[in-house]
């Protein structure tokens, strides 16, 4: 990778609850490194670290080791933060400001220059479909609404990085639609995408590389082909000529149709069915193999015992 | 600096979009107003009963104001998160800090303001003689507030609302016992008494610096010298208070 946006390196957390209560050790030894113009995927369980690590990317929380640079730039410095548009998970806004105010204000803290504030507030406003409830107070807003705003104000300084924490909760569809349409914009236009999600077809739709992260620990990292580039976990047939009573093959799914059998054997199993069925005097109308899901991928990675 | 005042001016467009100012602003109003009913059934100069009970009801709900508004207004952006998106932008977590205190400082003052002129002018219908005295009194009271401002927001990174609040009242009260304690203890011999009240006497500012309020009502002359280092104590030790809070919320991991 040439141009690195976001490089995260050694990163350590633990967290320390209180007198009668155990350290939490968020993150251990966490590095991966973001390219100019990557969409990156940053996947991973409940409680895996992902938004400790975003946390600790816009200087939130204080990671106890490693480093952290941003465009080039060591994260804590403000030449960083003037690159880098921030969305959290949940809509922190201020309920006694309108959504026009609350721009104003963000973009008073990114030092926008106030000849263009007003265009600017305009333009991302209307990028976000927010143009006509921009003077409504915030307390009013929908939770989806109140996601929409939470970007516009990312949006605001023009980043060359974006990172952005679950962006598509609390969307309907067209709402998801709609950021997964501005999040390819903002990549076309040059910016770098790093979003956490949990809604899995997002990530396999938008992001040119994936990371999954697991207890603190990076477990996987590459473009979603590399990742689910392996041997097929199992295959499905459709066969006809024969019936599915008495096979001594075990079978993982199966559902007799009018026209023909269906059925899912996994993989160590696919010779010793086609020999029966052929034995059986099946005809095999079809044989493909099933791949695993990025999901499936996630949850191997949660289900491992950690090192 | 620009992140500075934008951050005063949010502090401070919240507040007045708060209705919890207003309960206080009206309680002090009321105060004020009511000071002719007790300069009536007072015996002595009605008019410098209603000037001494109406400065000390400005001080008092400024005091609430100023360690109420602090904790809600700290304590709520931390609460509420909000301060994870000006944190994530190009702003210093003392610029932040300095910029909510600000804005609790404009609060006061406004509030100050306000309540000194309904104070001036009930006092000009009362006597006939408008006293600009009177704000001087209130400028002396900011001061105070300044001071007391700075520790609430000190004790709002340090701890929850409900205590930090606490703790500031503590400073209230006794910043205005400690100096006539360290008097009186001044004069015990050696002991451990003495010293434990030497030690809070030059921790806790001692906020009796700021009363001017018996030269105002008796039209006494007020020291320039006074006055000057009352500025300067407020200053220092609102600094000393805005660093160590800056110095406990520079480490601090918010979640």
């Amino acid at each position: 990778m040439s141009d690195i946006q976001l490089s995260v390196q050694g990163l350590w957390k633990t967290f320390h609850p209180g007198l009668f209560e155990a350290d939490v050790e968020a993150l251990k030894g966490l590095s991966f490194e973001v390219g100019r113009g990557e969409i990156f995927g940053f996947l991973g369980p409940n409680g895996a670290g992902k938004t400790t690590t975003i946390k600790a990317i816009c200087e939130i929380i204080r990671p106890d080791a490693g480093t952290i640079n941003v465009c080039g730039h060591p994260h804590t410095a403000p030449a960083a933060k003037r690159k880098l548009g921030f969305m959290s998970e949940s809509p922190y806004v201020y309920r006694h400001l309108s959504g026009r105010e609350y721009l104003r204000f963000c973009g008073e803290l990114l030092g926008l220059p106030p000849a263009g504030m007003e265009a600017r507030i305009a333009g991302v406003l209307d990028e976000v479909g927010m143009a006509s409830r921009a003077d409504r107070g915030l307390g009013t807003y929908s939770k989806g609404m109140q996601q929409r705003i939470g970007l516009a104000q990312a949006l605001l300084g023009d980043p060359e990085l974006l990172i952005l924490d679950e962006p598509m909760s609390g969307l309907d569809p067209l709402g998801r639609r709609d950021v997964r349409d501005i999040i390819l914009a903002r990549a076309a236009a040059g910016a770098t995408v790093f979003f956490s999600s949990h809604i899995i077809p997002d990530v396999e739709a938008l992001c040119d590389r994936v990371a999954i992260v697991v207890d603190g620990r990076l477990r996987a990292i590459g473009t979603v082909d590399e990742l689910l580039a392996r041997d097929p976990v199992s295959f499905e047939l459709t066969f006809t000529g024969a019936a599915l009573d008495g096979l001594a093959t075990p079978l993982e799914a199966s559902h007799e149709r009018s026209d023909a059998t269906w059925v899912r054997v996994a993989t160590p199993h696919r010779d010793a069915l086609l020999a029966e069925l052929g034995g059986r005097g099946a005809r095999l109308l079809s044989l493909n193999p099933v791949r695993i899901s990025l999901e499936d991928l996630l949850v191997e990675h949660s289900a491992e015992p950690t090192t | 600096m620009r992140a500075i005042r934008a951050i005063a001016a949010n502090t401070f467009r919240e507040a007045i979009r708060d209705r919890i100012l207003y309960l206080f602003v009206g309680f002090a109003l009321a105060m004020v107003v009511s000071t002719k009913l007790f300069g009536m059934l007072t015996v002595g100069d009605e008019a410098k009963i209603v000037k001494d009970i109406g400065l000390a009801s400005i001080q008092f709900f400024s005091m609430l104001i100023a360690v109420m508004m602090s904790m809600l207004l700290v304590s709520r952006e931390v609460d509420s998160r909000t301060v994870f998106i000006i944190l994530a932008k190009p702003v210093r977590r003392w610029q932040f800090l300095v910029g909510k205190y600000l804005g609790l400082v404009a609060i006061v003052t406004a509030n100050l303001v306000f309540i000194t002129v309904v104070l001036a002018v009930m006092v000009l219908a009362y006597t006939g003689q408008w006293d600009p005295m009177l704000f001087f009194a209130a400028a002396m009271t900011l001061l105070e507030m300044l001071v007391l401002a700075a520790f609430a927001i000190l004790f709002a990174v340090l701890t929850r609302p409900i205590l930090g609040s606490l703790m500031t009242l503590a400073v209230f009260v006794v910043g205005h016992t400690s100096a006539e304690l360290w008097l009186l203890t001044r004069q015990l011999p050696g002991s451990l008494t003495r010293g434990l009240v030497a030690v809070v006497y030059h921790l806790i500012p001692n906020l009796e610096r700021f009363n001017f309020r018996t030269e105002v009502v008796h039209g006494l002359p007020v020291a320039p010298a006074a006055v000057g280092w009352a500025v300067i104590y407020a200053v220092a030790f609102a600094a000393v208070a805005l660093v160590l809070a800056d110095l406990r919320f520079r480490s601090r991991d918010l979640r």
